[in-house]
């Protein structure tokens, strides 16, 4: 029985943010959008959906006069990413079998 | 990059590998930390092994610029924390290691100035003193201030520690080889008269910093310019 990948994470700017995150301690939403190459507008939206999941937090605040948002995976955010390579890998087993 | 469009297993896991290798390779040194301390470090050892060696003073302790530049590392290092873009986790520990580093070589210095005098009162506590004694009897025996042989060497030991810890976790192959050079000049350095110590110190952080120094600050200044022209 295949495990169904989870609909927030399976797409590919919100995984691309996740995968990001899921390797440092906290990242500019500047950071990832050089990373990611998504517009300021979609990344944006997309950070929020993730943040409404629980899976990031994101903290704004104001730095040398600029506004500054930093992004943060949760552990919730762990514990789903961790799920949907699990399921992920099911998948892909299945595939070369 | 697209958002909802349709994806499939493989195209996932080849974003999830290509993400964690762009938050791995976004290391930006900007290499002035280490050139700071490998010019100080490197200038106060060679004048005290030139002080010694040619019997001369410059009239002031030239360790004083080592102290000195704490000030602009606090600078350096408030600067560069606002600038950063990303955390990493081992951030965390590199910054905890050379902390843990410049406590030592603090805890040292203070234990090369407090030792001398301590030693001397819990000597004359006990009723005795240290004296220097000429085997050819040259001069008259002398009271003799005591003091930790060769400490040096101690410090070049110190220097290879916080530089084998980052080479290993920033996979730094110019820091490995200076740390390498450090302990091997750790080891020469215990057969050597102290004024030599000096100058093996002068080159391990030559190698430890100054070196991988000039190479981040190259490559920092070459992202930049790179960045800057996209």
């Amino acid at each position: 029985m295949f495990k169904e990948l989870d609909p927030i994470l399976h797409s590919q700017l919100r995984l691309a943010v996740m995968s990001l995150l899921i390797g440092v301690k906290e990242a500019e939403f500047t950071f990832i959008r050089e990373k990611t190459n998504a517009t300021a507008g979609n990344l944006s939206v997309q950070v929020q959906k993730l943040k409404e999941a629980g899976y990031i937090d994101v903290v704004k605040q104001f730095k040398d006069n600029y506004p500054q948002t930093t992004c943060k995976i949760t552990p919730h955010g762990i514990e789903a990413f961790d799920a949907y390579v699990k399921a992920l890998q099911q998948y892909l087993q299945a595939g070369q079998s | 990059m697209a958002n909802e469009k349709q994806f499939s297993e493989k195209e996932s896991l080849e974003i999830i590998t290509n993400m964690i290798q762009k938050a791995r390779g976004s290391y930006h040194d900007t290499g002035i930390g280490s050139l700071l301390w490998g010019t100080v470090v490197a200038i106060a050892s060679f004048t005290t092994y030139l002080q010694r060696e040619y019997n001369f003073s410059i009239g002031f302790d030239i360790w004083l610029i080592v102290m000195a530049a704490v000030i602009p590392q606090i600078i350096i290092s408030i600067r560069e924390k606002r600038s950063q873009v990303v955390v990493k986790y081992e951030d965390d520990a590199l910054n905890a290691v050379w902390l843990v580093y410049g406590i030592s070589i603090f805890g040292i210095v203070a234990y090369q100035n407090i030792i001398p005098g301590a030693t001397i009162k819990l000597n004359a506590a006990e009723g005795w003193q240290m004296i220097k004694h000429y085997t050819d009897n040259r001069l008259p025996d002398q009271e003799l201030r005591p003091f930790a042989p060769s400490l040096y060497s101690l410090f070049i030991l110190l220097y290879a520690f916080p530089t084998l810890v980052t080479a290993i976790v920033k996979k730094f192959k110019p820091m490995l080889l200076g740390a390498i050079i450090a302990y091997s000049l750790f080891i020469v350095s215990c057969f050597t008269a102290s004024k030599y110590d000096m100058l093996m110190g002068g080159i391990s952080a030559i190698f430890c910093w100054l070196i991988p120094g000039i190479i981040l600050r190259t490559k920092y200044l070459a992202q930049k310019k790179a960045l800057a022209n996209v």
